[in-house]
């Protein structure tokens, strides 16, 4: 399969001294939906706008749908859709005036442009909307205007730089559910950044995980799970004591053992089978347990693996309040499946 | 690139037709200049009986009272007035996200600029000649009103279009540009306060000329206002070409320089800040 994206050595320095992205290669093959994941600050935006023409490189090459995006940056822009992570669409224009002035500046054949316009406004579900001004817009229905604009003129690679952000779990579930809906039915290329984690592991065929500026891991959501060697187990005692490293080592089926904030994580290839043993090793050495809880391994656990700190998705955000949003989006995308 | 010009220029008008307040406000302002200031400020009385009509005449280079001079030279003053919005809504486009969609798109600097010229110059050409027809309406309802003592011939018509046209899109390429250089609205207001005050005055929209010590009077004829103004009134008032050195078309000529230096300077900068940045 030919590559819709390849990127080799990209490089951004701000004023000399702020490295925001150091020696980034990577490639996206055609019709691939690709994940750049990462915290805020790790990137993403920086790459997306390096390769949507949008900012010079300090150094590096990248060729998007076959074109030279820093040679030619004027050719880029008329081959590419892009979706921006914040609203760019004109308030004080109706949606259908926000779709005619793209067809117009992406030069969208003028007998197609009606009937398109028409076809992507029924798709987002905004016809009915479609003669109101924008700034009468949900949100959800600013982020379909904001793709259907980004796709007006067929664009064979999509770039969304955190098209959902600011969404509630069902708008971020319809909206995805389009963007797959247009993969499927033109077979577009979609490189895509978020920090929602879920996002990416349930919408990319492969993801690049960014921190800092450097890819810390390529592959796809399965195959970096995998890297982590099984489940994760993860062993919070009631006090610590120096001798239960080493006995969680020793109980059979453990692969590796790890301490973190007063909790041990372990990896195993079938976490659950291993719970009796834990506990009744640690009851036999008098260690009192508070929990013990066993997780198929999420991009969560790859994040944490790869780069040895928790992903800062939403700073500030409690476990309990992040478990709940991520359980939203799931029911979301069930519903929106159905 | 004319179809994209065509949609863009399309979207400035939309936005302009949709914030009636803006055009409200746009059109107090030289109203209340002609009912307030232009009768309130009668020169003529002042000087009534110790100043002889010729020497009027002078000061008012052509003009038979203060009234006419004021009101003719309101195009200039309106031009100026009336295209600062537009380097604002560069800004405003750029804090919403407009401007960023736009250079996205492979839509050219020329157009985007262009399109925010165009739009932005149809207002104050507009207000201008509305302006005009409201001073001649104040004289027939007996208040101070624009006596055009000339007739106006096809070309002197023309040349008074031309010359409102010209220093209205003169000033829209210069505010553009400083929209185009800034990015906070505080920013772009205090620097184009700093700008149209000095511009105004030391024009002659506003002065009677032969009021103007000699010093002035060379500073003010460079002055673009000034340039436009002189066309005006040359055209308008009868024997006026006396008082001027030059034919308006030589004042059209400057005007048109200014334009020009304006349009180039505007484009390049829109050209930078719409280039990938660095």
């Amino acid at each position: 399969m030919d590559d819709a994206i390849t990127v080799e050595n990209l490089s951004k320095t701000y004023n000399g001294t702020v490295k925001a992205v150091e020696h980034v290669s990577f490639s996206v093959r055609a019709g691939e939906a690709f994940g750049f994941l990462g915290p805020n600050g790790a990137g993403k935006t920086t790459t997306v706008s390096m390769l949507t023409a949008g900012l010079a490189p300090t150094a590096g090459h990248a060729v998007v749908d076959g074109v030279d995006v820093f040679r030619h940056p004027d050719l880029i822009k008329k081959r590419i859709g892009l979706v921006f992570q914040e609203s760019t669409a004109d308030s004080d224009l109706t949606g259908r005036e926000n779709l005619e002035l793209a067809a117009a500046l992406f030069a969208v054949p003028r007998r197609d442009t009606r009937a398109k316009i028409d076809s992507l406004l029924e798709r987002m579900q905004i016809g009915e909307a479609a003669d109101r001004l924008a700034r009468t817009y949900s949100g959800g229905m600013r982020r379909r205007l904001e793709l259907a604009v980004g796709i007006i003129h067929s664009p064979r690679v999509l770039f969304l730089d955190e098209p959902t952000l600011g969404l509630d779990p069902q708008g971020r579930a319809g909206f995805w559910r389009y963007v797959q809906e247009l993969r499927k039915d033109h077979g577009m290329t979609v490189f895509l950044t978020t920090h929602y984690l879920d996002e990416a592991d349930s919408i990319c065929d492969r993801i690049a995980i960014i921190d800092h500026g450097h890819i810390v891991a390529t592959g796809s959501p399965s195959e970096l799970k995998d890297r982590l060697g099984g489940d994760v187990v993860t062993v919070r005692p009631v006090r610590d004591d120096p001798a239960l490293e080493g006995l969680l080592r020793a109980v059979p089926g453990v692969l590796s053992v790890a301490s973190q904030d007063g909790a041990y994580r372990l990896k195993a290839p079938r976490g659950e089978e291993l719970v009796p043993g834990l506990v009744e090793a640690c009851t036999r050495a008098g260690i009192g347990l508070y929990s013990v809880s066993v997780k198929r391994p999420s991009l969560d656990e790859v994040f944490l693996e790869l780069t040895g700190h928790e992903y800062r998705e939403d700073e500030g955000m409690t476990p309990t309040d992040r478990a709940v949003r991520i359980g939203q989006f799931q029911q979301a995308v069930g519903r929106a499946r159905r | 690139m004319m179809r994209e010009l065509v949609a863009l220029t399309r979207r400035e008008l939309l936005r302009i037709a949709r914030n009636p307040q803006a055009i409200i406000t746009s059109l107090l302002l030289p109203i209340l200049y002609l009912v307030l200031f232009g009768q309130a400020f009668n020169l003529n009385s002042i000087g009534q009986g110790k100043v002889s009509p010729a020497a009027f005449l002078y000061i008012y280079r052509g003009a038979p009272n203060y009234f006419s001079y004021f009101a003719a030279g309101m195009t200039g003053f309106i031009a100026v007035t009336a295209t600062l919005f537009v380097g604002a809504n560069v800004i405003f486009d750029r804090l919403f996200g407009v401007l960023k969609r736009t250079a996205a798109s492979p839509a050219t600097a020329t157009s985007i600029f262009g399109s925010r010229l165009i739009a932005g110059s149809i207002q104050p050409i507009g207000l201008a000649f509305l302006v005009l027809g409201l001073a001649i309406l104040l004289g027939r309802l007996g208040l101070a009103g624009l006596s055009v003592t000339a007739s106006v011939t096809v070309v002197g018509a023309a040349e008074v279009v031309l010359a409102v046209v010209i220093l209205s899109m003169m000033f829209a390429s210069l505010f553009i540009a400083i929209g185009f250089s800034l990015e906070q609205p505080q920013t772009y207001f205090a620097v184009v306060n700093a700008i149209n005050l000095p511009v105004l005055l030391t024009s002659a929209a506003l002065f009677p000329w032969g009021t103007m010590p000699a010093w002035f009077q060379n500073v003010a004829s460079f002055n673009p206002i000034t340039l436009a103004v002189n066309v005006v009134r040359e055209n308008l008032f009868a024997g006026a070409a006396a008082y001027y050195p030059y034919d308006p078309e030589v004042y059209l000529l400057g005007l048109v320089g200014w334009a020009l230096a304006m349009f180039v300077i505007a484009t390049l900068l829109a050209r930078r800040a719409l280039a990938p940045r660095r």
